[in-house]
């Protein structure tokens, strides 16, 4: 899901910086929390190729699961929280100063004399009349728009 | 601006029962019918920011002044001003004509 003003492009950008770590591991070589190291990816050429599918469907399911016992291996110090929360504060803080001003952008001022605007006659209803005809006109006439299929739509190319 | 400066210009709109002053935090003030009336303050709000998404090619700015809930018997009429939303509850006298 994007905000209001964030462009359709680069949303899946944002996905894979999602899931980096804005921080990188300190210890980079230390178990996995889905435990997924107990299970061998390498396959010998002496395999059939059925074993190599069940092997890889393992490999498959291992890295859907997520091993909560694993997740005690990943226990901090004190002292390393500590230091995390500042690395990430830190970090933030220059974040922050880069991002556009998104809250300015949602109320924008639509006049400098709210007691007039508001305080001046109603629209006449005939106008509100008018707006509901076409607009029932047009939602009529939009139902009504059919495909009409001359042609297939899958057509095989002649490639010999 | 003070709350009661927001405030004595709407007191003196005619045909007003009640009016709520928004800010992107929540009411700041409210009055007559729509005293406390947060639930109209939500659904007010989210109209407005669906509203100020509209926009007629080549204008950067929000093509409107005032925006009109009409019903039967009443007029919700709201304007943002200084990030501030102001909505007016006012008596519709306007009917349906006859026609014949």
């Amino acid at each position: 899901m994007g905000c209001c003003y964030s462009g359709e492009d680069d949303s899946s950008r944002e996905k894979s910086d999602e899931t980096d770590p804005l921080i990188p591991h300190p210890n980079p070589v230390s178990k996995p929390p889905n435990g997924t190291d107990w299970i061998t990816t390498s396959v010998p050429s002496a395999q059939t190729d059925g074993q190599a599918l069940l092997t890889s469907i393992l490999t498959k399911t291992a890295q859907n699961i997520i091993d909560v016992s694993a997740a005690d291996s990943v226990v901090m110090e004190q002292h390393e929280i500590m230091d995390k929360a500042r690395q990430y504060s830190t970090k933030l803080a220059v974040l922050s100063t880069s991002l556009p001003q998104k809250k300015a952008l949602t109320l924008p001022s639509l006049t400098s004399q709210p007691h007039q605007v508001l305080a001046s006659d109603l629209v006449p209803y005939s106008d509100v009349q008018q707006v509901s005809k076409i607009a029932a006109y047009t939602y009529s006439a939009i139902s009504q728009i059919k495909v009409d299929a001359k042609e297939e739509l899958v057509v095989q190319f002649a490639i010999p | 601006m003070t709350t009661a400066a927001l405030t004595a210009g709407l007191e003196r709109i005619p045909d007003q029962l009640g009016y709520l002053v928004i800010s992107e935090d929540g009411v700041l003030a409210s009055a007559g019918e729509l005293e406390n009336d947060e639930h109209t303050a939500g659904v007010i709000m989210q109209m407005v920011r669906t509203a100020c998404r509209f926009r007629l090619s080549g204008s950067a700015e929000a093509p409107f002044k005032r925006m009109s809930v009409i019903l039967e018997d009443f007029v919700y009429v709201v304007t943002i001003s200084g990030q501030k939303v102001f909505v007016v509850k006012r008596q519709n006298s306007q009917h349906e004509p006859v026609n014949v």
